[in-house]
């Protein structure tokens, strides 16, 4: 079920860009390379890794080895609506029904056997222990073996080195598992990309803070979490420069993503994966704009002669591997920067990483004046979406912000 | 000019029709059942009768609650949480912060002196500690629900109730029953569960006082005493807290028909 969607999404993109090469836009080429990756994945035909979000792809792309994140498949399920029955499966298994469904729907599915075997898994134990878990039980389940990159969270030289010493083994392991070497001209050519995808991405990022963003709410959500994995690409460059180029073309036009953009919103993590008519109330009947705290890029270039550390020192200050204090000082930034006038956090259930540090971010924006909201909602599972309540709290934040942006909340006691 | 606000909420649906000189021409409430839309014609003609008024002397019509979209005769709508603030402000200009307990949802409200909102947050995800949770247990005790604040004035002690789920919550109160325990002692268990709820939620947001309480569940004295004691304050009830929410309506409805008119 899963390859044959996305060989059908392949084929209908590919066959468009064929007919009519010129108009075709940054978004679909980027899902085209999502589908492409999907293809391989599933086609049980190719050497695969499942890995943890924060793996350096750019290593697996070098090597050739098609390598994506389970949290990916996960909600691929979901925005497909077909994680419900999985979710099922894994909770007969013992998973507690409030626990990740990111993570129940991949296992279920692992459970009806939907998931391909792969040569060797890679774990991180960062950001996500239950993400970890699950990888666990991937290894046992496919008797492969795991490597684990132990993630520190704080960057010092010492962690830098640990991590970068651990990355460098993982080569190892990888080349050990699959009888390929890691050869460092490809490896130097994949950094190059990357970093041209980093100054490529600090540029689109610059273009949506623009007033009205060029972007609508949803061409560029799960970027920050999905592009990764086509690290050290030149496909990835190409579809970088791509939405620029639309995206000033955009701005040159006066044109924007939202007509009439109103209300512009951060949104922390993790977007909700499945349809809802939440979109429409967001997009028609507030002109809301959304930011993803997750595309912050606020890693340096890496060095493609001396990689290692570049990698560690991406993979430690990545939003998510971010200790409370530091997590707020990035989303008071990207506050400033993209003028933003309230911040939802879904609050994941079973997430701990948002719902931890819920009250620090709560109360660390509201000392600036900006109004949170957290929705308690299940991102991945649409059978728990109480949408009238969602619907009410979504909607009195909106009309509380609607009228802020009217009086300032200075002026109105 | 007049105008009406309807609240559909889970539980009830009121009417409020408000004149231009401030008054409230006619309020009423109907239980919603299972149409949300049946329930608002309903109120919507019986608060025209009470009111001796015909549907073209009312200029605007908005809805709020749950139901507020199931209702094609509205002109608009608009959150529960924003209408209480506006019918509590009109009633109350002094609140600061309201403590609304509904038919399955508590909400907190910070407002200013213009009866817009500052601030709000609400329950989690399940229906404990709201009306719905009230009624559940005054069905299970066999206690009308409006003689269970009373009730609970005659407990010579506390039982506690366990606040976390209504399901659970029923079948502790059962035990209770069964075990032989007074009535009122179980009741002021259960007003406590809420208080607690209440009182979490209020602190969460951080107090700002006067602190009004609405909702239906305001009408109820144990519950009202119980978060007055965890408070150490004074709550203030508004006469009829019930219709707060379709008040702001009425209220918002007079504001879009004065900026059509200017």
């Amino acid at each position: 079920m899963i390859l044959k969607y996305f060989q059908e999404l392949r084929s209908g993109i590919e066959t468009k860009l064929l007919e009519n090469p010129v108009n075709t836009n940054a978004r679909e080429k980027y899902v085209l390379e999502t589908a492409k990756l999907g293809t391989r994945l599933f086609s049980r035909n190719n050497k695969i890794a499942w890995c943890a979000l924060m793996t350096p792809y750019e290593i697996l792309n070098a090597m050739g080895i098609t390598s994506c994140y389970v949290e990916l498949i996960g909600g691929f399920l979901s925005s497909k609506n077909a994680v419900g029955p999985l979710i099922t499966i894994a909770e007969q298994e013992g998973y507690p029904v409030e626990s990740c469904a990111y993570h129940k729907g991949i296992t279920g599915a692992m459970l009806q056997g939907m998931i391909p075997e792969p040569e060797f898994i890679i774990g991180a134990s960062s950001p996500c222990i239950g993400g970890f878990a699950i990888l666990e039980n991937m290894a046992r389940k496919f008797n492969k073996d795991l490597f684990i990159l132990d993630v520190p969270q704080e960057e010092t030289n010492e962690s830098i080195k640990y991590l970068s010493d651990q990355i460098k083994n993982m080569v190892k392991f990888i080349s050990e598992h699959t009888g390929k070497s890691l050869d460092p001209e490809s490896l130097k050519q994949a950094v190059i990309y990357t970093n041209q995808t980093r100054k490529l991405k600090i540029e689109i990022y610059n273009l949506l803070k623009q007033i009205p963003s060029p972007a609508n709410p949803y061409i560029l959500r799960d970027f920050g979490f999905v592009s990764p994995v086509f690290d050290g690409t030149k496909a990835m460059v190409d579809i970088c420069e791509t939405f620029i180029e639309e995206f000033q073309n955009t701005i040159n036009a006066g044109l924007c993503g939202v007509t009439g953009e109103n209300i512009r919103l951060l949104w922390i993590q993790n977007r909700i994966q499945f349809k809802c008519s939440i979109k429409k109330t967001l997009m028609d009947e507030f002109k809301v704009n959304i930011f993803d705290d997750i595309n912050d890029i606020n890693w340096e270039p890496i060095d493609p002669d001396d990689p290692y550390i570049g990698f560690a020192k991406r993979m430690l200050c990545y939003p998510l591997n971010f200790n409370a204090e530091k997590k707020l000082e990035l989303l008071l930034n990207q506050v400033k920067e993209f003028k933003i006038d309230g911040v939802i956090n879904p609050c994941n259930w079973g997430c701990r990483q948002v719902i931890g540090i819920r009250g620090l971010i709560n109360n660390g924006l509201k000392e600036i004046g900006i109004p949170v909201l957290n929705l308690e909602v299940d991102c991945v599972d649409s059978r728990n979406l109480a949408e009238g309540q969602v619907r009410t709290r979504l909607e009195a934040f909106l009309e509380m912000l609607s009228h802020n942006k009217r009086v300032p909340l200075s002026q109105s006691t | 000019m007049y105008t009406m606000g309807i609240d559909i909420g889970s539980s009830a649906t009121k009417a409020v029709i408000l004149g231009d000189d401030d008054r409230i021409r006619s309020k009423e409430i109907e239980l919603t059942g299972g149409d949300n839309l049946r329930s608002a014609e309903k109120v919507f003609q019986n608060a025209l009768l009470a009111a001796l008024l015909n549907e073209e002397d009312v200029h605007c019509v908005v809805t709020t609650g749950y139901g507020r979209k199931n209702v094609p005769f509205a002109d608009r709508h608009l959150t529960e949480i924003s209408c209480h603030a506006l019918g509590l402000n009109f009633l109350c200009p002094n609140a600061k912060m309201i403590l609304d307990i509904g038919g399955q949802d508590c909400k907190v409200i910070h407002l200013d002196g213009n009866g817009q909102v500052l601030d709000f947050a609400m329950n989690d995800k399940c229906s404990a500690g709201t009306g719905r949770f009230l009624e559940v247990i005054a069905n299970t005790l066999g206690v009308p629900l409006e003689k269970m604040g009373l009730q609970s004035t005659l407990a010579k002690t506390t039982i506690r109730i366990s606040s976390m789920c209504t399901v659970f919550a029923e079948s502790e109160v059962v035990s209770q029953v069964a075990k032989g325990s007074a009535i009122p002692d179980i009741i002021k268990g259960v007003h406590d569960a809420i208080a607690e709820r209440a009182v979490m939620l209020l602190n969460r947001l951080g107090l700002r006082e006067p602190i009004a309480m609405t909702g239906g569940v305001a009408q109820n004295i144990g519950v009202v005493r119980s978060i007055e004691n965890r408070l150490q304050k004074r709550l203030v009830i508004p006469e009829s807290p019930q219709i707060i929410g379709a008040l702001g309506a009425a209220i918002y409805a007079r504001k879009r028909v004065s900026e059509t008119i200017h």
